[in-house]
Formats: C-alpha cells, sequence, structure tokens
C-alpha cells in the first residue's frame, strides 16, 4: 500500500489528503482499543502495553485505565 | 440553571444522553444536544425547522457525516486500504462486529457534557436574557445551537442548509405563532 498512501496522505489537494489522515486515525484508535483490551483481559501488564506502543505507561493507563481496569 | 428550563428544554437535555449513546458518542456534545432539542414534535425548536424544512433524520445523517469517529472506507480506499478486509480480519480474532462497535466496553453511566455542549446551554441562557423571555425552551437552545457556528451543533445546521440568520427567523416566527 506504500505507494498509494504516498499518492493519497501526500497528494496535492489538502481536503483529500486530511480526510485519508483522519480516517486512519479513527482506524488506528479502534485497533488500539481492541489489543488494549484484550491484553488486558490476558493480564498484560500496563508497562508492557506502553512499551509495545511507543508510549508511557502514564500515558497508556490515562487513555484505558477506567475503561479496562 | 435548568430551574429557568421548561419542561420541553429539559427533556430535550436529557435527550442529549440517548442521542450520544445511540451514536456511539463517549460525551455529550452540542450536536447531540441540538439532536435532543429537535426529537420532540410539539416542541419550538422542532416546529422552527419544520418551517424552513428541516427534518430531525437530516440533521442526524448531517451530524453522523460530521463525526471524528467514523470509517471512511473511501478515504482508506484511497489509501489502498481495503477495509472490508480489516475488518473481517479483526472479526477473526475479536469478534463480529468488533471493528464498529463505538467504544468497546465503552462508557457506562451518565456520558459528560464536553465544553461545547456547556456553553450551548450557557449561550441558551443568554439569548432568554437578551430576548427579556423568563423561560429558556428548546427554541431558545436551537438559537443557541445554530450561534455555536465552529461546533458540531452549528456545523451540522449549516449542512442542513440553515444558518444562523435563517434559523433566528424560524424561531421568532414559531414563537409568534405560539403566542
Amino acid at each position: 500500500m506504500s505507494s498509494e498512501l504516498l499518492t493519497a496522505a501526500a497528494g496535492d489537494d489538502p481536503a483529500e489528503g486530511l480526510r485519508a489522515v483522519r480516517s486512519l486515525r479513527v482506524l488506528a484508535d479502534r485497533l488500539e482499543a481492541l489489543h488494549v483490551e484484550r491484553a488486558r483481559r490476558l493480564g498484560w501488564p500496563w508497562q508492557h502495553i506502553a512499551d509495545a506502543l511507543g508510549v508511557t505507561r502514564q500515558a497508556v493507563h490515562k487513555k484505558y485505565g477506567k475503561r479496562y481496569p | 440553571m435548568f430551574e429557568r428550563f421548561t419542561r420541553d428544554a429539559r427533556v430535550a437535555v436529557e435527550q442529549a444522553q440517548t442521542v450520544a449513546r445511540r451514536l456511539g458518542a463517549d460525551h455529550i456534545g452540542s450536536e447531540h444536544v441540538l439532536l435532543g432539542t429537535v426529537a420532540h414534535g410539539d416542541a419550538v425548536a422542532h416546529r422552527a425547522l419544520a418551517r424552513v424544512g428541516v427534518e430531525p433524520a437530516t440533521l442526524e445523517r448531517a451530524v453522523r457525516a460530521q463525526s471524528t469517529d467514523t470509517l471512511d472506507a473511501e478515504a482508506l480506499a484511497g489509501l489502498g486500504i481495503d477495509l472490508d478486509a480489516v475488518r473481517e480480519q479483526v472479526e477473526a480474532t475479536f469478534g463480529a462486529g468488533a471493528l464498529d462497535a463505538p467504544a468497546p466496553g465503552g462508557r457506562r453511566g451518565h456520558l459528560p457534557f464536553d465544553a461545547d455542549a456547556k456553553k450551548l446551554l450557557e449561550v441558551s441562557l443568554r439569548e432568554a436574557l437578551r430576548l427579556k423571555h423568563r423561560r429558556i425552551d428548546t427554541g431558545h437552545l436551537l438559537l443557541a445551537a445554530a450561534r455555536l457556528d465552529t461546533a458540531g451543533s452549528g456545523r451540522a445546521l449549516l449542512a442542513a442548509g440553515v444558518d444562523r440568520d435563517a434559523v433566528e427567523r424560524a424561531v421568532q416566527a414559531t414563537w409568534a405563532d405560539a403566542a
């Protein structure tokens, strides 16, 4: 997908490019939530999830701590 | 501030909660208050919008279209991502509908009002003061929804083809009819 991704995300129409970026973000957020929930159910500590996502433990806990305690 | 609200206006604000939940939001935005406000057939807001030919269903479509939380298959296809293929793979691991469930394991209990929704309620009070009205009804809520033209409520109204002035005229005419 990389060449097409570059075409749309770096295309000359800002509206198209921004819409594409927004959709990617929504998709990434949904996938992240699903995987975090599953990891928590499998007993993963927040630190492991944070490491896998490349963010701090605080960041991931703040975002999901209430939802998937 | 709710003591000044008419019964319809209170119902509208309560309804915003139901609408937000139905649309899969994790908070109540100004657009959900707007949809709650126009939901009831007898209320001023509903009649005012009917005057300018806007149905609640049209507004709801506008709100859905501007939702930041919608998976846009077409935009993703433009990137070479086949959303159906992604969905199939996700469902194999997480079960049917997993990708489209708005907030997996989402919030229970009351959804919070966001800043725009609170602002809408404040502005409705200000509209009532400006017009020297003692009570706040769904007409004031609709005026406030239109005034917040950069918030979800105002953008949904604009997308449905009515601007602030058109809304104000329609609400005033509806009040005049009822008087």
